[in-house]
């Protein structure tokens, strides 16, 4: 079989996993959830609602039948990708999703570009001469912005940008006194396809902050990363081989240790991705951000059963889907990599 | 059409508020947050509301209720020539289609009491409802905003179930954007009543407290309301007001803040012991150090906006008093009572409450009574109060309606007991389990009475619950709302929402006369 062939069968196996992984975490998911003290006809009734009436909201969302039925009709449900309505609101938690990961996408997205072209060309830029002074802003960034504790860069930025000199809103997606671009969800799609450049510049003004603030705080990662794995590519003997044949040091750098010290760079770009597709959920409290990690953390405050599993287990495929991808990619990169 | 309704109105621009915490439904038979009340108050009209004097005054009603002289009937005239948002007329039918959906499925049913056995229609500008007794707090229940009422035909598919997502009402504003965070509301330009002053409202929720407190100092938003801003931002955003560079309104207090005591079991289960620990509780100095005075000390559990009768029920800070009590009860000197108090995590007035009161205890007590502080998330609280759980629990409480009945009922009333421990009703949910001979049959008399007679009986209940301690009312919190000073000065309402359609922008005076 060849090399295609192989990280076929590789990814196609992964993929096969993927069911038996999302039914454990479902499953966990949904026996946490009971076990947890907290109840959602309290959270929607309070706890002064008579008895009858709580019963009666009990059995309008199936919680009076026995944990084993509530469980076998859960999975049910997921086996049709059906994954149930919200206890509080009664919407579909497919709408609930829908509304609020492109929101968590975009963020993320737009966080991890930022970070990536910042972070990358701070490691980059002290390769010149090691342990001088640039080399050492550039590990004292990597450092300092992997330290930071997000809850309060993100606090420090919003009182400083939004509060003090109001260049930009303090929270929120989209302008309140404009009506988001219908479409895909996507804000900042949205306002392109539909040519409107107002909704445009409130979407952009309303992302600055927090994907600078999360841009800011993941591209340490990057940086030491590329600083490190770079440094150790330029002591390879490929790389040595390539100096004595005369290349410039450019060229060397450039032609052939840069490639293969974005390599692991890579992976841990893949890895902050499936990272953020859950939401960074400080990021998301701090900035009024109504991605999936708010509404995650509002559902379980609620109790709100289907809404907590269907998220879980959404984010979870969306993990499986983007780490396998990123190892093909990797493997495909690398000829070195066999699986 | 009223007069105010033909006068000329200047609109001005469009306003944003902001608020906390996103909003799950506008069915007024599912709302229950102050926020959702508070853009229903925009979108929809209540059949009473209540005047500065607290008195009824009609609103979709025409005139004040008649009731029956065996108070079995009340008929309400109602308001002519009013249209729901979608067109449809406004009449008997339409509010009976509302009030017997509200009844049917309605979230907070159970506030009516089974009060209300019947809704009819019986002409069409006349709405009958018959009682299954005769009630005092009714007319307080009529001025509810989960009354109401709803078009019937926007909501024919939704007569037995909710409709979260739109509103088709008959208010000043109609809904045109909704989604959890943010709704977009524009005048209704057939509103029977005063026109808004201004040209819409966006209101928005942003989820902490910080970002509040930002949005408005930056003037991103034109007014915030109060609702989960933290006390020391509330404070700053009071004392910007003071200096000018804010407005502030306060509305009605209607919220009070107590802690139950679970009297079923030992300890508490002696009088003296609960005597003694609100004794313990100096809630003057409570509110300076939590809520720089700004949450009102509180001793009766009857806001004192809704009762003839102010003087103060519970006794006041007394820690000699108390040390007695607790010697008595074989504690002190060498013997500590160790008490857990449980506050709500989530809530930073409850946390600092606690360690207050714990400080408090420490220093004046500190022999005979150690307060251990356990802090846990709300609904995990709600979920146990009823069983028991906890030995004192910090909560609060707002009634649904401007009355008494609505504060008392929900923490006294007691279905079945065995001497003074509630086995059954309110009082066991509230997680007290107290209750007193005799108490049952004068909340049941108080609803029946009026004038002196329910002022004197509603103070002999709160003297019983006083004398019982198994609450201690501990502060008493007023709405608070705060604007640009480039609006003119916003207003409550005597039900405690802002007069949203009220708000408007002042232009600045240029000179001349």
């Amino acid at each position: 079989m060849g090399r295609t062939g192989t990280l076929l069968r590789y990814g196609a196996t992964r993929l096969g996993l993927a069911p038996l992984m999302l039914w454990l975490i479902a499953s966990l998911v949904f026996l946490l959830l009971r076990v947890a003290p907290g109840d959602p006809v309290d959270a929607v009734l309070g706890s002064r609602a008579p008895a009858a009436v709580k019963a009666a909201m009990r059995t309008r969302l199936g919680l009076d039948q026995s944990l084993p039925d509530q469980y076998i009709d859960y999975l049910r449900g997921l086996l049709h990708g059906d994954l149930g309505q919200g206890l509080i609101s009664q919407e579909s938690v497919r709408e609930i999703i829908n509304r609020t990961l492109p929101a968590s996408l975009e963020l993320s997205g737009v966080a991890l570009v930022v970070a990536a072209l910042v972070g990358l060309g701070i490691g980059f830029s002290g390769i010149a001469r090691p342990e001088g002074k640039l080399d050492l802003a550039g590990r004292l960034y990597g450092l300092g912005t992997y330290a930071l504790p997000p809850f309060w860069v993100a606090m420090l930025l919003q009182l400083l940008f939004a509060v003090s000199l109001g260049w930009l809103p303090v929270g929120g997606r989209f302008p309140p006194s404009l009506v988001p671009p219908d479409g895909t969800g996507f804000y900042l799609l949205d306002s392109l396809l539909s040519l409107d450049m107002t909704a445009l510049k409130g979407t952009l003004r309303h992302l600055v902050l927090p994907a600078g603030t999360l841009a800011l705080l993941l591209s340490g990662t990057f940086t030491t990363a590329l600083r490190l794995n770079l440094r150790r590519t330029l002591q390879g003997d490929y790389v040595e081989a390539a100096r004595s044949r005369g290349l410039s040091e450019r060229q060397v750098v450039l032609r052939h240790g840069l490639p293969n010290a974005l390599l692991p760079v890579l992976t841990i770009a893949g890895i902050t991705v499936a990272s953020l597709i859950g939401g960074a959920l400080l990021i998301e409290v701090t900035f009024s951000w109504p991605g999936i990690a708010l509404r995650l953390q509002e559902a379980i405050n609620q109790r709100d059963y289907p809404v907590v599993q269907g998220i879980v287990v959404v984010i979870a495929g969306l993990v499986v889907l983007v780490s396998v991808a990123v190892d093909l990619l990797v493997a495909a990169l690398d000829p070195r990599i066999h699986y | 059409m009223t007069a105010a309704a033909c006068a000329p109105v200047q609109r001005t621009d469009r306003i944003t508020v902001a608020a906390a915490g996103k909003i799950t439904s506008l069915d007024p038979a599912e709302a229950s947050t102050v926020g959702a009340l508070q853009v229903l108050s925009a979108l929809g009209d209540p059949l009473y509301s209540l005047s500065e004097q607290g008195e009824l005054e009609p609103r979709l009603a025409s005139d004040h209720p008649r009731i029956s002289p065996d108070g079995l009937t009340v008929t309400i005239p109602l308001r002519r020539g009013v249209q729901f948002h979608d067109g449809t007329p406004f009449d008997a039918e339409a509010m009976a289609f509302s009030l017997q959906r509200f009844l049917r499925i309605g979230s907070l049913s159970y506030v009516v009491g089974g009060r209300i056995a019947a809704v009819e229609a019986p002409a069409p500008h006349q709405l009958v409802l018959r009682l299954s007794r005769p009630s005092t707090s009714l007319s307080g229940l009529l001025t509810s905003l989960n009354l109401t009422p709803v078009s019937p035909r926007a909501y024919a598919k939704h007569h037995e179930r909710f409709l979260h997502k739109r509103f088709v009402g008959t208010g000043p504003y109609r809904l045109t954007h909704f989604s959890e965070h943010q709704q977009r509301l524009e005048p209704f330009a057939d509103y029977w009543g005063p026109a808004p002053r201004n040209t819409g409202l966006d209101l928005i929720s942003l989820s902490n407290s910080t970002a509040l407190f930002g949005a408005l100092r930056s003037g991103e938003v034109d007014v915030l309301l109060s609702p989960s801003i933290d006390e020391d931002q509330r404070h700053a955003l009071h004392l910007d007001a003071q200096a000018g560079a804010l407005q502030e309104a306060v509305g009605p207090a209607s919220e009070i803040g107590y802690i139950t005591l679970l009297s079923r079991d030992e300890p508490l289960q002696q009088e003296a012991l609960r005597q003694a620990l609100a004794l313990s509780l100096n809630r003057r100095e409570i509110s300076q150090r939590v809520s720089y005075g700004l949450r009102r000390p509180l001793y009766n559990l009857i806001p004192p906006g809704l009762t003839t009768e102010t003087e103060a029920i519970w006794p006041d800070h007394d820690p000699s008093r108390a040390r007695e009590l607790l010697r008595g009860s074989g504690y002190c000197e060498g013997n500590s009572l160790s008490l857990p108090l449980t506050f709500r995590s989530n809530v930073p007035a409850d946390r600092l409450l606690a360690l207050t009161w714990q400080a408090q205890v420490k220093r004046d007590l500190a022999d005979c009574l150690v307060l251990e502080l356990d802090g846990m998330e709300s609904t995990t609280i709600y979920r146990q109060l009823g069983e028991g759980t906890f030995k004192a629990v910090m909560l609060d409480w707002r009634g649904s309606y401007p009355d008494p009945e609505a504060y008392l009922t929900p923490l006294l009333s007691c279905d079945s007991a065995d001497k003074s421990i509630c086995l059954q009703g309110e009082a066991a949910i509230s997680g007290s389990f107290w209750t007193s001979p005799g108490l049952q049959k004068a909340l049941d008399e108080s609803d029946r009475l009026k004038g002196s007679d329910r002022t004197e009986k509603l103070q002999w209940i709160q003297s019983r619950a006083a004398a019982g301690s198994a609450y201690i009312p501990v502060w008493l919190v007023a709405p608070r709302a705060w604007s640009s000073t480039k609006l003119a000065p916003p207003r409550f309402d005597s039900s405690g929402y802002l007069r949203l359609s009220e708000l408007m922008r002042v232009r600045p005076n240029l000179g001349g006369s």
